[in-house]
């Protein structure tokens, strides 16, 4: 043993051969990057909700007790969920015909669905002002048509905002289900219908169960993403549909109550992190990024 | 044909399952299929009697797959029909067919347990009551010996467990037709063996009429009744196990079965007696058995399976047994014989001794290597595709 130690030590790699080193360096940029520009700022960000007037817990207990967080939380909750299950519903149908669909027609559906996901969150809301609004598109047709008197009140409401949000997730809910939708393995539906299943029934018995945890993921996403929309609700919004992230905006921005703000910040990404990790455990979030089947 | 399968499922409903379900005669009638201009199945015919176990053989490529998708209606044909029972299936949909299949990755549903994929057809395909299918699952499990993992899921068995629950599905429901793909691919030679054996038992039991996709000429020839031997989409040979390896009918055929040497010669000498090839300077030939009588002066192949063949130390002209001279140029052992490369002129014979004769054998030996003449077969010089032997001119 004694003579074998010092032949090992020689023996061992020098820190740039050793395998393990190429990797970590060519992480470390982008760790350098994550630290800097996000784990630090998030550090502040948590430490300032507890640390106003000494150290506190106030600005939670204002969160959890005050009306307005409540009312608050409560519709962000319902607009976000709302939103998800429409972009799932309509996602849905687009995906699958991704899935079966030859090459040129698939790159052609594919880019009429990236389009407009290439283009700004805020022109896309702006454009829904060009629709809806009373002297918008909508009304004015129906009204030259003589069907409408009135204009219809389709701005500046819950309608308004949902329909804007469902737009801009949409793209990502239809990719993300058809990435999922792509694992799986076609010969399933032919054995299927080999043994008896016509082409509904082996879409229901077989390709529809083994695209839920698609479904649920591609949901998770969209929810996540759902929750934090600050834009759209302001644009096409009335102030009964605020949601969390306008909240914190005026208190940063308005109010100056950093704290307050802080606090807000770190309890939505409290939630949208324990939603990941609800997900994670029970689907694996590696199959989001196209890991295996657990 | 759907009337006829709703009549099948009905009888052997009411009957006990282990009465032989009969199976479809299929008949493929000059069926093609091309993918962008590259044809896969080109004019295909071929009988396939109720009841039998039909191998498609060939390498891969040959067009044995696509035939088999083309039978299970995943594909259409260019042209050609398929008839099972004298009646074409041209426009019955797949789910139609009333046909069982073993995909090459056994394609078990992920999401439902064993008991599930095995009632999955019976689900599909018959109005059964619970009670009814449940116990048509049972013995279909106990069929192939897996009673006690019909709660688990696919993922949970084993390669060999998968491959008898994708068996127990395509059969639970009676098809006359079993098609299987490459079955036993994925799985280790040993197990591989045992599992040849079982399909074969349950083949026995069941009776259905099989087709069954392979490259493996050895799975082939042992459990098939009938082989059709693949090769550039089309069937270079159909049959017997025994009468393909005994009498291949071209290069191809004799060249994929098994080992063999193949000499180029030409004929010297035909008559009542047999044929004389000389496929040396001065080294002849002598084949007692060929079916046509070829004309003197033509080309031909003359074909020797290595294990016909014995080695002698000297000249033992013995009880007519033709021979060639040469040297012993390698000698490799595979545990029950030897496999020895003699150099006779510019041939390289392929002889394969059994564990005892070949003992004595040493390399750059000079040896006389001697077989029966009615070991020896004739075939045509003239064949597309072919390996070094047979194409030299």
């Amino acid at each position: 043993m004694t003579a074998l130690a010092p032949a090992m030590a020689a023996a061992r790699p020098g820190l740039l051969s050793r395998p393990s080193t190429v990797p970590a360096l060519l992480l470390l940029p982008c760790m350098i990057w994550i630290v800097f520009f996000f784990l630090l700022p998030l550090a502040l960000m948590c430490w300032r909700s507890l640390a106003s007037e000494g150290f506190s817990l106030a600005a939670y207990a204002v969160l959890f007790s005050s009306p307005l967080y409540g009312k608050v939380m409560g519709t962000t909750l319902k607009m976000a969920s709302i939103a998800t299950v429409c972009a799932l519903v309509l996602a849905y149908p687009i995906a699958y015909v991704l899935t079966v669909a030859g090459g040129k027609l698939r790159g052609l559906i594919l880019l009429f669905v990236l389009i407009p996901y290439w283009v700004d969150i805020i022109v896309r809301s702006f454009s829904w002002l060009i629709m809806l609004g009373d002297n918008g598109l909508i009304n004015k047709t129906l009204i030259e048509l003589g069907l409408l008197r009135e204009p219809l009140p389709l701005l500046y409401n819950m309608f308004s905002v949902l329909i804007a949000m469902v737009q801009i997730v949409l793209p990502i809910t239809i990719v993300t289900l058809f990435g999922a939708m792509l694992r799986i393995d076609r010969t399933l539906i032919a054995a299927a219908k080999i043994h008896g299943a016509s082409e509904w029934q082996a879409f229901r018995t077989v390709f529809f169960p083994l695209s839920l945890p698609g479904v649920y993921g591609a949901g998770l996403l969209v929810f996540i993403l759902a929750f934090g929309f600050y834009v759209t609700p302001a644009l096409l919004g009335s102030p009964k549909e605020t949601m969390i992230a306008q909240t914190i905006m005026i208190e940063a921005s308005q109010l100056l109550d950093w704290a307050q703000a802080s606090a807000a910040g770190a309890v939505l990404l409290a939630i949208t992190t324990s939603i990941a990790a609800i997900y994670n455990r029970y689907f694996s979030l590696d199959r989001l990024w196209g890991g295996s089947e657990p | 044909m759907p009337l006829e399968i709703e009549g099948t499922l009905s009888r052997t409903g009411q009957s006990t399952d282990t009465a032989k379900a009969s199976g479809a005669r299929l008949e493929l009638r000059n069926l093609s299929k091309a993918f962008g201009g590259v044809r896969a199945v080109d004019d295909i015919s071929l009988d396939v009697p109720a009841g039998a176990f039909v191998s498609l053989l060939g390498p891969s490529g040959s067009g044995k797959t696509t035939t088999l998708n083309l039978i299970a209606g995943f594909l259409t044909a260019d042209a050609g029909d398929i008839l099972l029972d004298g009646r074409s299936v041209a426009d019955v949909p797949s789910h139609k067919r009333n046909i069982g299949m073993v995909f090459q990755s056994y394609s078990l549903f992920p999401h439902m347990t064993v008991a599930e994929n095995v009632a999955f057809p019976l689900r599909m395909r018959t109005k059964l009551s619970r009670e009814e299918a449940r116990r048509r699952v049972a013995d279909m499990l106990a069929l192939v010996q897996l009673s006690h993992l019909a709660a688990r899921y696919p993922r949970q068995l084993s390669g060999g467990q998968q491959q008898r629950v994708a068996m127990a599905r395509a059969l639970v429901s009676h098809p006359r037709l079993l098609l299987m793909d490459e079955p036993l691919g994925a799985l280790d030679k040993k197990l591989r063996e045992q599992m040849q054996f079982e399909i074969k038992r349950i083949h026995r039991t069941v009776g259905t009429t099989v087709v069954y996709v392979t490259h493996d000429q050895s799975e082939a020839l042992t459990m098939s009744d009938i082989v059709v031997v693949m090769h550039q989409s089309r069937i270079a040979q159909v049959g017997a196990p025994r009468a393909l390896y005994d009498a291949p009918a071209n290069l191809f055929v004799a060249d994929f079965l098994g080992d063999s040497n193949l000499l180029p010669g030409t004929i010297v000498e035909a008559g009542s007696a047999g044929v004389l090839v000389e496929v040396a300077q001065g080294q002849r030939v002598k084949v007692t058995r060929a079916e046509k009588a070829p004309s003197v002066g033509s080309r031909a192949v003359v074909l020797i399976r290595p294990e016909d063949m014995s080695v002698h130390a000297g000249p033992t002209q013995s009880d007519g047994m033709d021979s060639l001279a040469g040297t012993v140029r390698d000698i490799s052992y595979h545990g029950d014989s030897y496999k020895l490369d003699v150099a006779v002129g510019e041939h390289a014979l392929k002889v394969r001794l059994a564990r005892v004769s070949g003992n004595g054998v040493e390399l750059g030996q000079r040896v006389v290597v001697a077989w029966r003449p009615d070991a020896a077969r004739l075939l045509p010089a003239e064949d597309s595709g072919l390996g070094a032997d047979g194409a030299q001119p």
